[in-house]
């Protein structure tokens, strides 16, 4: 095959890959990078190698499934795993997802603040716009707009450049790892993997690769667009981290989330920098709250076998568009009451979102190593070994994360 | 041998099977099941113990229900079993499959498998692809029917007749429907009634849109009653009076009467007058009645015409009626005065008159005679129909052996309401 033609054949296989790891900085995902360049300068950059390498094992195992099997990862673990798993796992997604849903509302309702626009008009005209958008748009304009709204995230590596960091000294804390044995430093980092690996994109990486309907003889191509994917996640949360390092950390400022980092970028990193940010944030969150809504509908509906789709009207899915609908009337909802225990369900949500990883993981590579499911394309054993180590250390990473969270370092 | 009535697949898998003794010779892991004649059986049970799988083939099974599950054969004795690829199991290879239609599309899934026993047999009679199903998988089912028995509502079932399945076969990846939404209206309306009272609410009134007047009216007449108020009230009320209109006065009178009264009248506004006045006529006797059970749609002449003229009349008056086994002759005041079968009209001197032809000697019931009463009447005289008449002989409608047979062996998509 010509270079051309290879070229022109990834064109067409890309997008899940992208857009799923693109919506992975969500929020919470956005938050905590803030939180780490502001609190430790470029000193947590290098955690991002690890995490990458992490984040490509999972989703290239994910991506093959989904262009072997054509099948979403509910399907096949309620397919083989029966009833049970595939229920109380739902559930736990289901909470989840409601909890990351919230903070996703909370991010565009903070971001549009900053522009001076009231909550009180802009959550529930953001909630109507993107059900609209779903509930009456057809797939391919929802792609579109999940496409173009995905170039947005530029804007953070525009204002990281415009923060003019010393690149030598980024190259060095990026290659080289050092430890702190600091609460703090150790809660963070991990906090940057536990948001960057979570259970509900596996999911939704699976189901739109399967969607797409990607042919075996392409899978090379998808798994350029998976690892091209999880590439550009991780160079956005570096940028991030990078900004608020330069501009932030030597002068001590801590923030606590990200619409703060946006605030307080404007006296040293300019008027631009800090409207690239917020405009950046806004973005993020109201992708998050398109995407992780659509997802919980579609797993939960595939994983019950119900009717299940963008293009399905009310009558056709009445439990797709039911879930879809509820998620983001309640999400939206309980931003806007006044002392609502937002905290409380970011929380729920990091413990609930931590203890399903290691389950959706330890799935993942028991599925994947299914001859009757995988055929020939199960995992080589220098991959299983690979992939092992990945999972046992993500679990273990997640479960002190989880047990930091609930108790709180002081 | 093993009888049973029925039971569904969640409820013996991980139960303990016996031998002879009453030692626990191992828990069912599968049953195997294959092809068998009409509707797939189970041909052997598998089970597990200290982690290894055992054979017993289904004549080595001696009791087989809910409750108990026991073989003849004793622990020992029992064939190791080793998972085949080309046997087709139940749990592993049907059981939370998808459910597609022939185009592909997404249905349902199977979330549990019905069994019945059947000549010895027993055979898969249908999937579970409801909301029970899923409760039942998760050791809920009693408890959320007792929660729902308190807000006073039920959770209905939902089969899936296997007889709509496609063939199986082991490493299938779904399970497909055999009645594509095309050729539906290519089957016989009973069948479609049928496939309509297996598959969800929403599904069902989904197929019944697809249908033409005539095949959903002839559909419609099948179903039970609580299925046919919920299909014209799905649909508007002037749609639901073009098939009202198609069907017999009796059937339409029978759906109208299971309806809202608002929404009966509102479809009884756009049926054509006189249509309506002969429905209204039997709307108003009790359901379990001859008059509620009768037609008021036959053929009937006065005494004085002859056979020539009668024959003549009938070829024009038949067109409009479904099925004619006798023409009645009645007075000025439509007074039933006899009764003459087709044939002996046919076989008559033309120039006869029909009084001279008729019988006199009637049987007749009327409109509140309990409609078992008229059946047995009808069955003990050999009648195709029965007149039903007032205590002034006015001849009111007539009762067919059609209408009876109903009522004692219903067709199945008005049975399933009892038997599932």
């Amino acid at each position: 095959m010509s270079r051309w033609k290879s070229f022109l054949l990834f064109l067409t296989v890309m997008g899940p890959g992208i857009i799923t790891a693109n919506i992975d900085n969500d929020a919470s995902g956005i938050t905590t990078y803030s939180v780490a360049g502001a609190r430790f300068g470029y000193q947590l950059l290098w955690t991002l190698i690890p995490t990458t390498v992490g984040l490509v094992v999972v989703q290239e195992m994910v991506g093959r499934m989904g262009v072997i099997t054509g099948k979403g990862l509910a399907d096949l673990i309620r397919e083989n795993y029966g009833v049970k798993a595939a229920f109380y796992m739902m559930m736990g997604l289901f909470i989840a997802n409601f909890g990351n849903t919230v903070a996703d509302f909370a991010g565009w309702a903070a971001s549009m603040e900053i522009f001076g626009l009231s909550k009180y008009v802009m959550v529930p005209f953001g909630a109507l716009a993107i059900w609209v958008l779903v509930a009456k748009g057809s797939y391919r304009f929802v792609e579109n707009v999940l496409l173009i709204a995905c170039l947005i995230f530029i804007g953070y590596i525009i204002s990281g450049v415009m923060a003019k960091p010393d690149w030598g000294v980024v190259a060095a804390n990026t290659l080289l790892p050092h430890l702190q044995w600091n609460a703090e430093y150790i809660y963070l980092s991990i906090g940057i993997i536990g948001t960057t690996i979570t259970p509900w994109m596996q999911f939704y990486l699976q189901s739109s690769i399967a969607e797409k309907g990607i042919k075996k003889e392409h899978y090379k191509a998808s798994r350029l667009d998976v690892i091209i994917g999880c590439s550009i996640t991780d160079i956005i949360s570096f940028f991030i981290i990078v900004t608020c390092a330069v501009t932030l950390f030597p002068n001590g400022i801590r923030v606590e989330d990200a619409s703060e980092a946006a605030l307080a970028l404007k006296p040293f990193a300019g008027n631009h920098a800090s409207l690239l940010f917020a405009i950046a944030l806004a973005n993020a969150s109201i992708l998050g709250a398109i995407i992780v809504p659509l997802a919980t509908a579609y797993y939960i509906c595939e994983a019950m076998g119900w009717e299940a789709g963008v293009n399905k009207s009310f009558r056709e899915a009445p439990q797709f568009m039911g879930i879809y609908t509820m998620m983001i009337l309640a999400g939206a909802v309980v931003v806007l009451i006044p002392n609502a225990p937002l905290v409380f369900l970011m929380v729920l949500s990091a413990v609930v979102n931590g203890l399903l990883l290691p389950f959706v993981l330890v799935f993942i590579i028991m599925l994947i190593n299914n001859p009757k499911i995988m055929g020939e394309h199960v995992n080589s054993r220098g991959y299983n070994i690979v992939s092992w180590a990945t999972v046992v250390a993500v679990a273990i990473l997640t479960a002190l994360f989880v047990v930091a969270t609930i108790f709180p370092i002081s | 041998m093993a009888l049973f009535g029925e039971l569904f697949l969640s409820e013996i898998i991980r139960k303990p099977v016996f031998d002879p003794k009453g030692e626990i010779i191992g828990k069912v892991k599968d049953v195997i099941v294959v092809k068998g004649d009409p509707l797939p059986e189970i041909a052997a049970i598998i089970v597990q113990r200290k982690g290894h799988s055992f054979l017993i083939k289904w004549e080595s099974i001696n009791i087989f229900n809910k409750r108990i599950i026991s073989s003849f054969l004793y622990g020992d004795s029992l064939d190791p079993y080793s998972y085949e690829e080309d046997n087709l199991l139940a749990v592993r290879d049907i059981l939370d499959k998808q459910i597609v239609d022939a185009n592909g599309a997404k249905v349902v899934r199977v979330n549990d498998i019905k069994l019945e026993g059947y000549n010895e047999k027993a055979v898969l009679i249908a999937v579970d692809v409801g909301m029970r199903g899923i409760l039942r998988r998760l050791g809920a089912e009693h408890s959320s029917d007792e929660v729902l028995r308190f807000f006073r509502t039920e959770l209905a079932n939902n089969l899936i007749s296997w007889n709509y399945m496609q063939p199986l076969s082991p490493e299938l990846k779904s399970i497909a429907l055999t009645v594509p939404r095309q050729i539906l209206s290519e089957l016989h309306p009973a069948d479609i009634a049928e496939l309509i009272s297996q598959v969800s609410r929403e599904e069902g009134a989904n197929l019944f849109k697809d249908l033409d007047i005539e095949t959903a009216a002839d559909a419609l007449s099948e179903l039970m009653p609580e299925r046919q108020a919920e299909i014209i009230n799905s649909i508007d009320a002037e749609q639901a009076a073009d098939i009202i209109e198609e069907m017999q006065p009796d059937e339409a009178a029978d759906v109208l009467s299971d309806l809202p009264t608002e929404k009966a009248k509102e479809i009884l506004e756009h049926i054509d007058r006189e249509e309506a006045e002969d429905i209204q006529e039997l709307l108003g006797h009790e359901e379990d009645t001859a008059g509620g059970l009768m037609t008021n749609i036959f053929v009937a002449y006065p005494p004085g015409i002859t056979v020539a003229e009668a024959i003549e009349r009938f070829r024009k008056d038949a067109e409009e009626i479904e099925s004619v086994y006798y023409i009645y002759i009645t007075d000025e005041n439509e007074r039933l005065v006899g009764v003459a079968s087709l044939r002996d009209v046919l076989m008559a001197d033309p120039q006869a008159l029909l009084s001279d032809i008729m019988k006199k000697k009637i049987k007749s019931v009327s409109p509140e005679t309990d409609d078992m009463v008229a059946a047995e009447i009808i069955s003990k005289y050999n009648l195709v129909a029965l007149p039903v008449i007032d205590a002034d002989n006015t001849l009111l409608g007539i009762v067919s052996v059609d209408d009876v047979i109903d009522i004692i062996l219903p067709p199945s998509a008005k049975r399933s309401r009892r038997k599932v």
